[in-house]
């Protein structure tokens, strides 16, 4: 099976690797070619191109206008796959995003899968991701080996777009973990309560979680580097926000967070990991 | 002066009057015919659309929905501009929209204020609106005498998007007002302490404005109907919203506001007045 791969970044190169060394013969397109020339793979000069040689195509983009562009726009995916031919968008974009995408590549025969993943550029390299999946059954099951290769906990939540309602779901509660962590280092910080003891005891109750876990101790080093790029986060909660709005659905706490976000990018924190969100409370 | 409006609904159509009472000349159109009506019976005259209308007049206004309807109208309006055409446009749409379609008009020639208000359907009728306005001096100068006859405070704020700036700036200060009265009066009502007369202590103090005045008499009345829906005031919040995460912008009572909006949207509480947040804070704290 050829397989094609768009969005070579700190996540899209680890998992098409990973395709490549499961034996799938690799093409792929990048805007920059210098970023992808020494991957093991046939460089394509468009999407469309890409789409002619491919029976399924993976995309992992940042943003909805990104994936839309490469997908439905000139030279697009859309113009060069063939009925029957599958795209499977590992992206984190708005579902009714997702949902158009998909209506419209299957007025010419190509499926689509929403596959958003968790789990970081860590879970990428070590094939760990979390991949949730929103489309048709069958083409998830004739997909299934190639997931396989990316990640070990696929779930299909439901018809297309549902996936990317569970990647909204997964950052509302991960951001709104790491806020609860942040908050709680800086009341101990601030009692003159050495935070490292007090990520330990809490790690053997109720409040444990991988969040305090791995960006607890983030914060207690202050280690702010990224891990994950919380200019990220911050287009997400824009996502969820929007996504919500529109349903007349309210979600307070999350809504309260992306003001703590939008703090975090003011103070120029956008590129650093997510754990900055203790910093924006220590300037608060 | 030769007037063309655009959008004839519940702020529009008063507005309009109040321009042929004012002694211009007035050329409408609207989506739906039927709401034409009450201004060619006043003495306007309709046109086909707004290409039509723009080729008439020296100044063009719309009053419309959002964004999509105002750059689609204004389109329109720049096909048929005659040269040194006004274009003024009353509705609320987002700071970054409204800069967008000033740039649009001005490639076709025409200069672009955006001029949103404030004041609802009651000041639309009495031509009280506020008027908050961004554009050149000189667009500015010609649009005022129109201005004039729908509004009292008119204001211009700076360069193109600064009235929607400001009208944003407005619904901040408008719906945490809105909220923060029926807070107080769900707090005065759950105490058992008579909110008419938290209301009347407060009018005499630092608490004193004119929401506490007008929107805490309709709580107290129980007068929920519009006045101005929620949905729009919701509407309004999320442009604040969006623009402040652009921006990179902390706005946390907004952010707590604009949930509260959505959550009335949500439960059917919509179509009602803004006030109407009062029973969505009473059915959450059990005093429905």
């Amino acid at each position: 099976m050829k397989v094609g791969f768009i969005g070579l970044g700190v996540m899209g190169r680890p998992m098409a690797l990973h395709l490549r060394r499961a034996g799938y013969e690799l093409f792929v397109w990048a805007r920059r070619t210098a970023g992808v020339a020494d991957l093991p793979a046939t460089l394509c000069a468009t999407p469309a191109e890409l789409g002619r040689y491919c029976d399924v195509v993976f995309t992992m983009i940042t943003s909805s206008a990104d994936v839309e562009a490469v997908a439905l726009g000139p030279d697009g995916l859309i113009e060069g796959m063939a009925p029957e031919s599958v795209l499977v968008d590992c992206s984190t974009i708005a579902p009714e995003t997702a949902r158009q995408i998909a209506g419209k590549l299957k007025a010419h025969g190509i499926h689509m899968l929403d596959a958003p993943v968790s789990g970081g550029a860590q879970g990428a390299i070590d094939a760990t991701l979390a991949i949730m999946v929103g489309g048709d059954a069958a083409i998830l099951a004739r997909l299934q080996p190639l997931l396989e290769c990316l990640g070990q906990r696929i779930v299909h939540v439901g018809s297309n777009g549902a996936g990317q309602v569970a990647k909204a779901c997964n950052q509302m509660i991960m951001v709104a973990a790491i806020q609860a962590v942040a908050e709680a280092m800086r009341l101990a910080q601030a009692s003159g309560v050495d935070c490292g003891k007090v990520r330990q005891a809490l790690a053997g109750g109720s409040a444990a979680s991988r969040v305090l876990d791995v960006m607890g101790e983030r914060m207690v080093r202050r280690d702010f580097s990224a891990g994950i790029e919380a200019r990220l986060h911050h287009k997400d909660f824009g996502l969820v926000l929007e996504a919500a709005r529109k349903i007349g659905v309210p979600t307070p706490l999350t809504a309260s967070i992306g003001q703590q976000l939008n703090a975090l990018m003011a103070q120029g924190w956008g590129q650093d990991d997510t754990a900055s969100l203790l910093r924006v409370l220590e300037g608060q | 002066m030769k007037i063309g409006f655009l959008g004839l609904g519940i702020m529009g159509r008063p507005m309009a009057l109040n321009l042929l009472k004012g002694g211009h000349v007035l050329t409408v159109w609207a989506r739906r015919a039927e709401s034409m009506q009450p201004l060619l019976d006043a003495g306007a005259q309709a046109a086909a659309g707004p290409a039509e209308l723009a080729a008439q007049v020296d100044l063009v206004i719309s009053m419309v929905a959002d964004a999509p309807d105002v750059a689609e109208v204004m389109r329109g309006v720049a096909q048929g501009a005659r040269p040194g055409l006004v274009a003024v446009d009353m509705s609320t749409i987002a700071p970054a929209a409204a800069r967008r379609i000033g740039e649009e008009l001005a490639a076709a020639g025409v200069d672009f204020v955006d001029a949103p208000v404030s004041g609802g359907e009651v000041g639309a009728i009495a031509g009280s609106l506020s008027i908050m306005a961004g554009g050149s001096d000189a667009a500015f100068a010609r649009a005022k005498p129109a201005f004039e006859c729908m509004g009292k405070n008119i204001v211009h704020v700076g360069a193109s998007g600064a009235g929607q700036v400001t009208k944003a700036a407005n619904q901040i200060v408008t719906g945490m007002g809105v909220l923060a009265v029926a807070e107080a009066f769900a707090f005065a009502a759950k105490n058992g302490v008579d909110r008419s007369k938290v209301r009347e202590a407060l009018l005499g103090g630092f608490a004193s404005s004119r929401i506490l005045e007008n929107h805490g008499q309709r709580m107290l009345d129980r007068n929920f109907k519009p006045g101005f829906k929620s949905w729009m005031h919701e509407k309004d919040l999320n442009i604040v919203m969006q623009t402040a995460h652009e921006l990179g912008l902390c706005l946390p009572g907004s952010a707590a506001t604009a949930q509260m909006f959505n959550a009335m949207v949500g439960s059917g509480l919509g179509e009602e007045d803004s006030v109407a947040v009062l029973k969505l804070l009473e059915s959450l704290s059990g005093q429905a």
